[in-house]
């Protein structure tokens, strides 16, 4: 039992020591430095200091903050409401599954930052989406789609969506049929069906791209860079900023840890609404 | 109840993508029948239930349900319930939940949903456990909630397909016995699909012996085993010692086959024709050997190969003079002494020899 166990370890410490070296040690960094003090230019004093700690809870980041979770979180569940229907709609097209999966993945071959300039070309005041609209007569000013919050959920969901619709598609593929089957063999409607039996089994697949999209969307800073040029702020701007622009370091590696805080708080949250063996197979 | 027509399948024809599953399968089955679909894998049992419960739609031909039509009828509406190979319990979803589902889908009220629960979960003797999720029970005790489930809306049908298929020997005996006396008390109609011949001849009242999309026979189990009609019945069915001759001699209720060099007397009837060959079945416990000719119509010289002690009784292996082996069963107390390579001879009383169609 211990020697396989300690084989085990033997195999796991390239891992391991990768983790420790890129994940482990870099956090232990930022942390050390956020608790120093910041000199002139951005040097860094080892003068224990909580100033950053001080200006990151101010009302202003933390408004950032709030902001930031709740669009993620809003573009989040769009991505999930857009995202089931389309995997459930994958997972029974039969010969053209693959071509769909195909489609989902292709935006990956692209970066999201040439992506986003497409949407920019769309949702201008005299973009595509509004020059349309006008001149169907359906509004007469432009909508503000850019420079708003509707439009970096839009950014976000679009950006995000394939990581929400793999695993989800994933899990109702998975799906032994015969559950269904024994459903409606029981008396229950295809609507009683997808409610009582495919959504519940699914689940693990929606828990997972619930995680996988927003941590990533909660901390983008691309997509308000793009659509509103830095005029609205999620906290990956700020943090970005800290870091290159005011050479504050340490408000920088104050607000990361907090970030990390609050997605790591937030999951366990989530997780504690999800039973253990929806867990287990997320894993 | 007995004898009212409850399920029908007129001209019944199911393809898959031009293959012929089910072909053109014409059945009734009687209202507390236990009807078995036997046969092996591929010859359309399986299909054919599907179709009863409302998963395919037959290609062409009708299916009743009590006297109503239903080969258009989603599967939610039938009166049917079903037992799954692979059970199908809900595994988000604790034995209690399981077995509710279905009332809980039809609308009925708490109160009377805990009392038909709590009876079906007792008449599988499993009372106890509700509260647990099918994960933690066994593979036994997880199908006898997959009957609890189905039992408890009270179908007009039950549909079974292969649901012992999964569980080991002696457990499977058991339950096809419980099976059995659950039918009888219940009074449902039980079609069961198996490809275990044992299983059907136990628990059914009929067995539909199917092959290649076709029925090759319909009849109770004893009819099935002692006058199987074709060769694939008499050869899927228990054992048999398959015959096959030419017909060189028709005399009223006999007639001549010859096997090799010899002749053996047969009975004769419609499947015999002069000059035609014939199929003859004798099973192998209806089969006599001993070292010296014996008196009577068949005397059939072979010679000795081996004998297998199988427990119950000894199997002696005999070979023809054209390589064809015979099997015989013996009880032990009566086995003759036997040497490799001797001639011995083999015989039967002819009433237990079956003509078959080819």
């Amino acid at each position: 039992m211990r020697k396989s166990f300690k084989k085990a370890y033997l195999l796991l410490s390239p891992s391991l020591f990768w983790l420790t070296l890129f994940l482990v040690v870099p956090v232990i960094f930022i942390a050390v430095i956020s608790f120093t003090t910041n000199g002139d230019f951005g040097a860094i004093i080892y003068k224990f200091s909580t100033k950053a700690y001080a200006s990151a809870f101010s009302s202003l980041y933390a408004k950032v903050i709030w902001q930031s979770i709740w669009w993620a979180l809003v573009a989040t569940i769009v991505c999930l409401i857009v995202a089931y229907p389309f995997a459930y709609f994958i997972a029974h097209a039969g010969k053209w599954k693959n071509l769909l999966l195909l489609l989902v993945m292709v935006p990956f071959w692209t970066n999201l930052l040439v992506r986003l300039y497409s949407w920019i070309i769309l949702m201008n005041n005299k973009g595509v989406i509004n020059n349309v609209l006008m001149d169907l007569g359906i509004i007469k000013e432009p909508l503000a789609l850019l420079y708003s919050p509707g439009g970096v959920i839009i950014g976000l969901v679009y950006g995000f969506l394939p990581f929400m619709i793999l695993p989800i598609y994933s899990s109702i593929e998975q799906l032994d049929k015969t559950f269904l089957e024994a459903s409606e063999d029981l008396g229950a409607r295809p609507i009683k069906t997808f409610l009582n039996v495919t959504l519940p089994l699914t689940f693990p697949g929606i828990l997972a791209g619930f995680i996988i999209t927003f941590v990533p969307a909660i901390s983008v800073f691309v997509v308000t860079d793009l659509f509103t040029g830095g005029k609205l702020l999620m906290v990956g701007n700020v943090i970005r900023d800290a870091f290159l622009v005011e050479m504050n370091w340490q408000l920088g590696a104050a607000l990361s840890l907090l970030l990390m805080v609050l997605v790591l708080l937030s999951l366990m949250l989530f997780m504690r609404f999800t039973n253990r063996k929806d867990r287990k197979l997320l894993t | 109840m007995l004898g009212v027509q409850m399920v029908k399948l007129e001209h019944v024809t199911k393809e898959f993508d031009d293959t012929i599953v089910v072909d053109d399968l014409n059945l009734d089955i009687k209202a507390g029948e236990f009807l078995t679909l036997l046969g092996p894998s591929g010859c359309g049992k399986t299909t054919t239930l599907r179709m009863i419960a409302g998963f395919e739609k037959p290609t062409s031909g009708k299916i009743l349900l009590n006297g109503n039509q239903v080969d258009d009828m989603e599967p939610y509406k039938r009166e049917v319930n079903t037992v799954f190979q692979s059970y199908s319990l809900f595994p988000h979803m604790n034995v209690y939940d399981n077995v509710a589902f279905g009332l809980k889908m039809k609308k009925v009220g708490k109160e009377e949903i805990k009392e038909r629960v709590t009876k079906a979960l007792k008449l599988v003797q499993l009372e106890e456990y509700g509260t647990r999720k099918p994960k933690q029970l066994s593979g036994g005790q997880q199908q006898r909630i997959a009957i609890a489930r189905a039992i408890v809306n009270n179908p007009k049908v039950l549909l079974l397909d292969e649901p012992l298929g999964a569980l080991d020997l002696k457990l499977r005996k058991q339950m096809q016995l419980e099976l059995k006396h659950l039918q009888q008390t219940l009074n449902i109609t039980f079609i069961y699909v198996t490809h275990d011949q044992e299983e059907a001849l136990t628990m059914s009242d009929r067995i539909v012996v199917m092959n290649k999309g076709k029925i090759e026979q319909i009849g109770t189990p004893r009819e099935i085993y002692e006058k199987p009609r074709t060769r694939f019945v008499a050869d899927f069915i228990g054992q048999t010692n398959i015959l096959d001759g030419n017909v060189s001699a028709v005399n009223g209720d006999m007639a001549t086959l010859e096997l090799a060099d010899q002749t053996i007397e047969i009975p004769n009837s419609s499947e015999v024709a002069l000059k035609e060959h014939a199929f003859l079945s004798v099973r192998p416990e209806k089969m006599k050997v001993s070292n010296t000719p014996i008196e009577g119509p068949i005397n059939l010289k072979c010679t000795f190969k081996e004998k297998i002690y199988v427990g119950s009784v000894t199997k002696i292996v005999v070979r023809l003079s054209d390589g064809k082996e015979l099997t015989i069963n013996e009880s032990h107390e009566n086995i003759a002494e036997l040497t490799n390579n001797n001639d011995v001879y083999v015989s039967w009383n002819p009433e237990n020899a079956v003509m078959l169609i080819k």
